[in-house]
C-alpha cells in the first residue's frame, strides 16, 4: 500500500510537459484545429500579402479570398498591385483554374499552387483540413517562447495528394492554436516555416459558434533564405455570398 | 554550231565594253556574293541549331508523352517506355540510335542563389553524340554517370556561384504534386551553347527519376536519331500511325514543344491516363524558328532591294549599250539577221554577263564564309544567345550556290528582255541612219 503510495506521490511530481499525449489526445487535438477553423457558411476576406524575394523589390498583393466552405469552393481576386488586377483562382471540383485577363485564358493549375508567385499556397488561405488528410504523432511537448506547446508530426495519408509529404506543428495547449507549422519534402528537407502570431475569432451564424483564423501568418522559405512572406487577413465577412459567385464567368466580369 | 558562234560575238561585245560590263559585272558579283553569305547565315544557323538542340532537348523524332493522374495534373513522362518502343522500332529503318531521356522541371538553389533549370535525365552510355556537342571546361563528364550529380553550363555556374564538386539543391514538386528535393554535385560545367544552355541541365536518369518519384522504365521521351534529320516529319507520321494501330492513344501532331503543350494545352484537357506524343525535333524547336525566319526575312529584303538595283542598273546599261550599237545593229539587219537573232544576241549577252557576274560573286561569298569560318570570330554575347553558336558559322553548300548562281543569271537574262526588244524592232533603214 505504501509502495502505491509513494508511486502515486511520484507519477504526480512528474511534470506534466513529460508526459506523452495519447493516439487519441493528438488526434483531437488535430480535430480541434480544424473544427475551430471550420465555418459551415460563407466566407469572405481582404488579404494582403507581402512578398520579399531577394534582389527583387518588395511586392504587396491585395486580394479578395471567397469561400464556400459545405461545398469546397473557392475563389481568389487580385485586386493589387495593378500588374495583378483581375486576376485570379477558381477552384471548381477538385480542379484549381487560374484566370489572367491580359490574355483572357484560364489555365488550370495545382492545388500545391503557390499564389502569386509567393510562398503562400492555396491551403493557407482555405479551410484547414489537417485530419483529412494527414496522419498525426505526438512528438513531444515544449515550450516556444513563453508558450507551452505540443509539437506533432503530421505525415501525409496514403493516396491524399499535398504540397508537403511532412508537417510539423507547434499547437499551443492553452488555446489549441497553431503557433509554427513547419513543412517537409519528400527528402526530408525543411522546405517552409509559419508562424502565427495572431489568432481571432468571428461569430458564425452558420455555424452557430467562433470560428477562428490567423490574422497574421509569416512564411519563411527554407530552402531560398531570403524569400519571406507575410500575410495579414482583414474585413472577415461570414454573411451568404452570391450563389453564382463561383463561376467562370463571375471572375472574367470582374476584368471587364 | 550557231549558238557557238552566237556566244562568241556576244562574248566579244562584251569585251568591247570592258569597263561599263566590268562595273555592271561587279555588282551582279556583289548580289551574288551577298546571297551566297547570307545563306550561309542561315543555314549555318539552322545546322547549329539542329545539331544543339538534338542534344541538349530533343531527337530527330521524340516518342514521347504525357501521363495524367488527374484531368489537372499532367507530367511529361512515359511509363514504361520500351514497350511502345518495342512495338513501333521496326518502322525505323532510317534509325542510327534512341535514348530514354528524361523531362523536369526544378529549382536550383545554391548558397541563397536561385535559378529555375529545365532537366534532362540522361543515360550516357546511351548517347554517343552527347560528347560531342557537350564541351567540358571544367569537371568530368564521365561524373555524370554517378547518381546525384548534374553538369551545368558556364553561364549558369557563374550565376549559381558553383564549380565542380560544389553541392546544389534542386527543388521540384513530384508528379502527384509533392514538394522534393535532392542534393547533386556540379560533376562538370560546359561551355555555353546559346539560348538552350541558358536553361538546360543534365542529370542522371536515375536521379531525375528519384527527384519525381517516377519508377523504373518511366521516362520523358524516347529520342530517335536518324541517319537523315530530314526524313523526321516523315517517320514521325509513320510511328504516330504504327502507335495508333498498336493501340496506344496517340495525340494529333501539333508543332509545339513540349513544355508548351505541358503549360497550355495539356492540363486544360479533360483525360487522364497516358498520351503518347510523336515530335520532330522542328517541333520542339519552334520557339526558336523565328530567329531564323526573322534572319531569312532581312536578308530577303536586303537582297531584293540590291536585286532591284541591279535590275534597273541593268535595263538601263543594256538600253544605252544599245542605243550606242543601233548602226551597228542596222548593219546587221541590212546583212541578212532575223529579229529573233537579235533577241537572241543581246540576250545572250546579258545571260554571260550575268553568268559570269553570278560565278564570280558565288566564288567571292564561298571564299568570304571560308575565311570568316576560318577567323573563328566569336559572336558578341547576346548574338551567341539567339544564334546558337559561339563563334559565326557560315554553312556554305555547293547545291545552294548552284541556285542563287542560276537565280542571279535567270534574273540578269530576264531584265535584259525589254532593251533586247527594243533593239529586235528596230528597221534597218533606220538604224543605220541613226547618230550615235
Amino acid at each position: 500500500m505504501r509502495k502505491l503510495l509513494l508511486l502515486a506521490l511520484a507519477l504526480l511530481a512528474v511534470p506534466r510537459a513529460a508526459l506523452p499525449l495519447g493516439q487519441e489526445e493528438t488526434d483531437k487535438v488535430i480535430r480541434t484545429i480544424d473544427e475551430r477553423e471550420r465555418n459551415s457558411g460563407d466566407w469572405k476576406a481582404l488579404v494582403y500579402m507581402e512578398a520579399k524575394e531577394k534582389d527583387k523589390t518588395d511586392v504587396v498583393y491585395e486580394l479578395v479570398v471567397y469561400r464556400r466552405d459545405k461545398e469546397r469552393k473557392l475563389l481568389f481576386l487580385f485586386l493589387e498591385p495593378k500588374t495583378e488586377q483581375g486576376k485570379g483562382y477558381l477552384r471548381i471540383d477538385k480542379n484549381l483554374w487560374f484566370y489572367d485577363p491580359r490574355v483572357g485564358r484560364w489555365e488550370r493549375r495545382t492545388e500545391r499552387e503557390r499564389i502569386g508567385g509567393t510562398d503562400t499556397r492555396r491551403g493557407d488561405l482555405d479551410e484547414s483540413r489537417l485530419a483529412e488528410e494527414y496522419v498525426a504523432r505526438w512528438e513531444q511537448d515544449e515550450k516556444l517562447g513563453k508558450y507551452e506547446v505540443h509539437r506533432i508530426l503530421l505525415t501525409a495519408r496514403p493516396d491524399v495528394d499535398v504540397a508537403f509529404p511532412t508537417v510539423r506543428l507547434w499547437v499551443d495547449q492553452a488555446t489549441g492554436n497553431v503557433l509554427k507549422r513547419q513543412e517537409m519534402a519528400l527528402s526530408g528537407r525543411l522546405m517552409r516555416t509559419a508562424y502565427y502570431p495572431r489568432w481571432k475569432k468571428v461569430w458564425s451564424e452558420s455555424k452557430k459558434s467562433d470560428v477562428w483564423y490567423a490574422e497574421e501568418m509569416r512564411f519563411y522559405d527554407e530552402v531560398e533564405k531570403a524569400n519571406q512572406t507575410l500575410v495579414l487577413i482583414k474585413s472577415i465577412d461570414l454573411r451568404p455570398l452570391d450563389p453564382n459567385l463561383f463561376t467562370k464567368a463571375w471572375l472574367e466580369s470582374k476584368s471587364r | 554550231m550557231m549558238i557557238r558562234t552566237d556566244i562568241a560575238i556576244a562574248a566579244r561585245n562584251l569585251a568591247r565594253h570592258t569597263r561599263r560590263n566590268v562595273l555592271l559585272g561587279s555588282a551582279i558579283a556583289g548580289v551574288t556574293a551577298m546571297l551566297v553569305l547570307l545563306g550561309g547565315l542561315t543555314t549555318g544557323m539552322r545546322e547549329a541549331m539542329l545539331q544543339s538542340a538534338t542534344t541538349l532537348m530533343t531527337g530527330h523524332v521524340n516518342l514521347a508523352g504525357f501521363f495524367k493522374i488527374t484531368s489537372g495534373t499532367a507530367a511529361p513522362i512515359v511509363a514504361g517506355w520500351e514497350k511502345p518502343w518495342d512495338a513501333v522500332k521496326a518502322q525505323v529503318p532510317e534509325l542510327t540510335y534512341a535514348a530514354p531521356r528524361g523531362r523536369g522541371w526544378a529549382k536550383a538553389v545554391a548558397d541563397g542563389v536561385s535559378m529555375d533549370l529545365i532537366l534532362a535525365g540522361v543515360e550516357l552510355d546511351r548517347e554517343p553524340r552527347f560528347r560531342e556537342v557537350i564541351q567540358v571546361v571544367d569537371g568530368n563528364l564521365d561524373e555524370l554517370r554517378k547518381p546525384g550529380t548534374i553538369l551545368i553550363f558556364q553561364d549558369q555556374a557563374k550565376r549559381l556561384g558553383v564549380k565542380p564538386g560544389d553541392t546544389i539543391t534542386l527543388s521540384a514538386p513530384t508528379t502527384r504534386g509533392a514538394s522534393n528535393t535532392a542534393d547533386v554535385r556540379i560533376a562538370a560545367v560546359a561551355r555555353n551553347i546559346g539560348l538552350l544552355s541558358a536553361f538546360n541541365a543534365f542529370i542522371p536518369a536515375e536521379t531525375l527519376r528519384h527527384l519525381y518519384q517516377l519508377k523504373a522504365g518511366t521516362t520523358g521521351a524516347v529520342q530517335i536519331y536518324l541517319r537523315d534529320a530530314d526524313d523526321s516529319a516523315k517517320v514521325a507520321a509513320r510511328l504516330r500511325a504504327a502507335l495508333r494501330d498498336a493501340g496506344y492513344r496517340v495525340m494529333d501532331p501539333d508543332p509545339q514543344p513540349y513544355w508548351q503543350k505541358l503549360m497550355f494545352k495539356v492540363n486544360a484537357e479533360d483525360w487522364t491516363g497516358q498520351k503518347l506524343d510523336v515530335t520532330t525535333w522542328e517541333d520542339e524547336m519552334s520557339f526558336l524558328s523565328w530567329i531564323i525566319t526573322a534572319v531569312t526575312w532581312l536578308g530577303n529584303v536586303l537582297v531584293t532591294v540590291l536585286m532591284v538595283i541591279v535590275a534597273v542598273g541593268i535595263v538601263n546599261t543594256l538600253a544605252i549599250a544599245i542605243r550606242e550599237r543601233t548602226r551597228e545593229i542596222g548593219t546587221l539587219r541590212a546583212i541578212g539577221m532575223q529579229r529573233s537573232q537579235v533577241l537572241r544576241l543581246t540576250l545572250l549577252e546579258a545571260f554571260l554577263l550575268g553568268l559570269a557576274g553570278a560565278l564570280v560573286g558565288a566564288m567571292l561569298g564561298a571564299a568570304g564564309a571560308a575565311a570568316l569560318n576560318a577567323a573563328r570570330i566569336e559572336l558578341p554575347e547576346t548574338m551567341q544567345y539567339f544564334l546558337l553558336q559561339r563563334n559565326l558559322h557560315l554553312a556554305v553548300h555547293p547545291g545552294q550556290v548552284a541556285v542563287y548562281v542560276a537565280f542571279v543569271t535567270g534574273l540578269t537574262t530576264a531584265a535584259a528582255i525589254w532593251p533586247s526588244a527594243y533593239a529586235a524592232r528596230l528597221r534597218p533603214v533606220t538604224a543605220m541612219h541613226h547618230i550615235g
